[in-house]
C-alpha cells in the first residue's frame, strides 16, 4: 500500500506575543515544527504500514528549514520525504496553497491512501483536505480515528459532536485524523540514524512543479488586511501569601464590588 | 439568471446556531433591503416557516428525500453547490461545526467561491456590495480582516459568536428543491452515541473550568459543589475530557466556547487552545499554585494557591456570608 502523509511546518502559537498597545502580532523568533496533529496522521500512516505493508511519505509545503523536521518523522519510519520550497512564506491563502500541494500531488503518482491531520496546529482551519478532495475527486474521510484496511476498503470511525460515525470507503481515499487519534510513537537513536539515509527531495514551484508564483497570487481571491493581535483586557490582580481563607474573602470582596455576587457582603 | 436584490444564504444543521446567524445577516439584510434564506438539513421533520420567519429568514430552503443528509458531508456539499448556482447568493454563512467545517472548503473548491474560517464579524459595503471578514487567525491568538474580490463570499461562524433575536415576521416562504442524485461514496455503517454533556455549558452565568491541576477524579465532588454554591457547571480543559474522559466535553477552540458572567479556572495552565473558550467570560479568577502560571495573564483576579486549600475555604466563606450569585433571585 503506498500512502502520503501531508505534514505542515507550524508555529508554536503558545510562543506568539501580542503587543498591548499596538495590538501587533509578533511572529519573529516564534519556534516552528512539524505538528502535533501532523505526527499523529505520520503514526496513523505507520501502523495502517504496519498491517498491510507497503510505503510511506510524506509531503510538505513550507519554508526550507522543514527539512530539518522530516529527521523526527523519518526518525519514526517514514520511508522519503518531500518538501515543496513554500515562496509566499506560509500567508498564501489556502485556495492557492493546495493548488500547490495538487500538483506536488499528482507528480509523486498513485496513493492507495493520502492522510492529513484534520486541522493545521497554527492555522487551524481545517481546509486542507476537503480542498484536495474535491480537487482530486477522493472521497475524503474527516476527523477520523481507528483506522484500518482490509481488501482494499478502509474503515473508520469519524469522530462527530454527539457521536462516532462508522464508516467505510474503496480506496484510493483522503483521511484526515482527528487531534491525539494517533500518539506518536516514541524513536530511539538508531531510529535516528537510519533517518539519515533516507531521501528528501527539495521542489521549487517552478522547477519541479511547474507552476508560476505570479499567477497564483493573482488567484488570490481575498485581500487580507489589518492582522492584530487579540487583547481582552483583564484586570489581573493578584492575591498570593494569603491564607485560603484570606484570599477567599478578597475573591468574594472583589466580586461583590464587580457586581457578579451579591449578598450580606 | 441575476438575483434583482442581494442575497444572504444561511445553513447549519445545528438549530441554534442557524438562529444566532439568521438574527445577524436579518440585521445586516434590512439595512440594504437584501433576503435571507436558510437552507434546512433537517430531513426528518419539514421545517417551521413561522419560527423560522420569526428568526430571521425570508426563505427556507429544503431538500427533502435525502435520507441522513447531515451525516454525509459529500450529500450536503452537492445541495449546497446546487443552490448556490441556481439562487446566486452574495454571501453564504455556514455554522462553524464539524459538518460546516468540511462542507464549506468544498463549497468553496466546487463553486470557486472564496472562503474565510472563523468570522467573528463582517460587513457589507452599500453601494460596492464587497464583503468584509474579520477572522479568527493563529487559532484565536489574532484577528484578521479580508476584503473578497469575488461573490459569492463563504464565511464560517462558530456557536456563540451572534446572538439569537426572536421577532414577530411574516412566515418564510419554503422552497423545495430536487435533491442531488449520487451514490456515495462513503458508506454510513453505524452510529455510536458519545456521552454528552447534559449541562448547557454555552448558556451558564458561571462556569468552574478545572484542569489538570486536579490530581484525580474523586476530587472532582469537592469541585462540583462549590459550582453548585454559586449556581454554576463544571468543565473542563481539553486533557481531563480526551485523555483522561472525566468530561464529555471541555472548553477551547476544538472545544466548547461559553460566556459566563464568571468564570472561575482553577489548575489550569492557560494555553491558548483553551483560553480561547473561555476568553469571553466577563470575569475570570484563576487559582494557581505557580505564580508564573499564563492564566493569571488572563485573569482578573489570581490566586496563588494550592485549589485543593482555596476551593474548601472559598466555599466556607460563601456560605458564612451568605453571598450569592448576581443573577440568582
Amino acid at each position: 500500500m503506498k500512502i502520503l502523509v501531508l505534514i505542515k511546518y507550524s508555529l508554536d502559537i503558545s510562543e506568539i506575543k501580542v503587543d498591548p498597545i499596538s495590538r501587533e502580532l509578533r511572529l519573529a523568533g516564534v519556534p516552528e515544527k512539524i505538528g502535533n496533529i501532523d505526527r499523529n496522521a505520520v503514526e496513523a500512516a505507520l501502523r495502517l504500514r504496519e498491517k498491510s505493508g507497503g510505503r510511506v511519505q510524506v509531503l510538505c509545503l513550507g519554508p526550507e528549514v522543514a527539512r530539518d523536521g522530516f529527521r523526527e518523522v523519518l526518525a519514526m519510519g517514514v520511508d522519503e520525504a518531500t518538501l515543496v520550497v513554500d515562496p509566499f512564506g506560509g500567508l498564501a491563502e489556502a485556495s492557492v496553497a493546495v493548488r500547490i500541494l495538487e500538483a506536488a500531488i499528482r507528480k509523486l503518482g498513485y496513493f492507495d491512501l493520502i492522510l492529513n491531520g484534520f486541522a493545521s496546529d497554527d492555522g487551524y482551519t481545517y481546509q486542507t483536505g476537503p480542498r484536495l478532495a474535491e480537487r482530486l475527486n477522493l472521497p475524503l474521510v474527516s476527523y477520523a480515528r481507528q483506522l484500518s484496511v482490509t481488501d482494499e476498503v478502509l474503515k473508520a470511525d469519524r469522530d462527530l459532536e454527539e457521536h462516532l460515525q462508522s464508516v467505510e470507503v474503496s480506496l484510493p481515499a483522503l483521511v484526515s485524523v482527528a487531534e491525539e487519534a494517533f500518539p506518536p510513537r516514541r524513536t530511539t537513536l538508531m531510529d535516528a540514524l537510519n533517518a539519515k539515509k533516507k531521501p528528501v527531495s527539495l521542489w521549487t514551484l517552478e522547477a519541479e512543479l511547474g507552476l508560476s508564483k505570479a499567477a497564483l497570487e493573482q488567484e488570490q481571491e481575498v485581500e487580507s488586511s489589518t492582522r492584530t493581535g487579540i487583547v481582552v483586557f483583564r484586570k489581573q490582580q493578584m492575591f498570593k501569601g494569603l491564607s485560603p481563607l484570606e484570599a477567599a474573602d478578597r475573591v468574594i470582596d472583589a466580586l461583590l464590588q464587580d457586581g457578579a455576587l451579591k449578598g450580606a457582603g | 439568471m441575476t438575483a434583482v436584490t442581494g442575497l444572504i444564504l444561511v445553513s447549519s444543521e445545528n438549530p441554534a446556531l442557524v438562529r444566532q446567524l439568521l438574527a445577524k445577516t436579518r440585521q445586516v439584510a434590512d439595512g440594504l433591503g437584501w433576503q435571507v434564506a436558510v437552507v434546512s438539513l433537517e430531513v426528518e421533520a419539514a421545517p417551521d416557516c413561522i419560527v423560522m420567519g420569526s428568526a430571521g429568514a425570508d426563505i427556507v430552503y429544503t431538500f427533502p428525500g435525502v435520507p441522513d443528509m447531515t451525516g454525509n458531508p459529500e450529500a450536503v456539499t452537492s445541495a449546497l453547490s446546487a443552490l448556490i448556482e441556481q439562487a446566486e447568493p452574495d454571501l453564504v454563512l455556514l455554522g462553524a461545526t464539524k459538518l460546516g467545517m468540511e462542507v464549506a472548503p468544498r463549497l468553496a473548491e466546487r463553486n470557486r467561491a472564496a472562503y474565510a474560517a472563523w468570522t467573528t464579524g463582517f460587513e457589507i459595503d452599500p453601494v460596492t456590495h464587497a464583503v468584509t471578514a474579520a477572522c479568527m487567525l493563529y487559532a484565536g491568538m489574532g484577528s484578521v480582516t479580508y476584503r473578497f474580490k469575488s461573490r459569492p463570499a463563504l464565511l464560517s461562524v462558530a456557536a456563540g459568536v451572534f446572538e439569537a433575536r426572536i421577532s414577530p415576521r411574516k412566515p418564510a416562504r419554503l422552497v423545495e428543491m430536487a435533491a442531488q442524485a449520487g451514490t456515495p461514496r462513503i458508506k454510513v455503517t453505524g452510529y455510536q452515541p458519545k456521552k454528552t454533556g447534559s449541562a448547557r455549558l454555552e448558556e451558564a452565568k458561571m462556569v468552574l473550568d478545572v484542569g489538570q491541576g486536579v490530581k484525580q477524579r474523586e476530587d472532582l465532588g469537592m469541585i462540583q459543589s462549590v459550582a453548585d454554591l454559586l449556581d454554576g457547571q463544571l468543565s473542563c480543559s481539553r486533557p481531563l475530557a480526551s485523555d483522561r474522559d472525566w468530561f464529555p466535553d471541555w472548553l477551547g477552540l476544538s472545544g466548547k466556547k461559553v460566556k459566563p458572567i464568571l468564570c472561575l479556572t482553577v489548575g489550569t495552565s492557560g494555553a491558548v487552545q483553551h483560553l480561547v473558550g473561555i476568553r469571553d467570560s466577563r470575569l475570570i479568577v484563576a487559582v494557581n499554585m505557580d505564580e508564573n502560571a499564563g492564566i493569571f495573564l488572563q485573569a482578573d483576579y489570581g490566586v496563588v494557591a494550592d485549589l485543593y486549600q482555596f476551593l474548601p475555604a472559598f466555599a466556607e466563606r460563601l456560605k458564612a456570608r451568605r453571598v450569592k450569585p448576581c443573577w440568582e433571585v
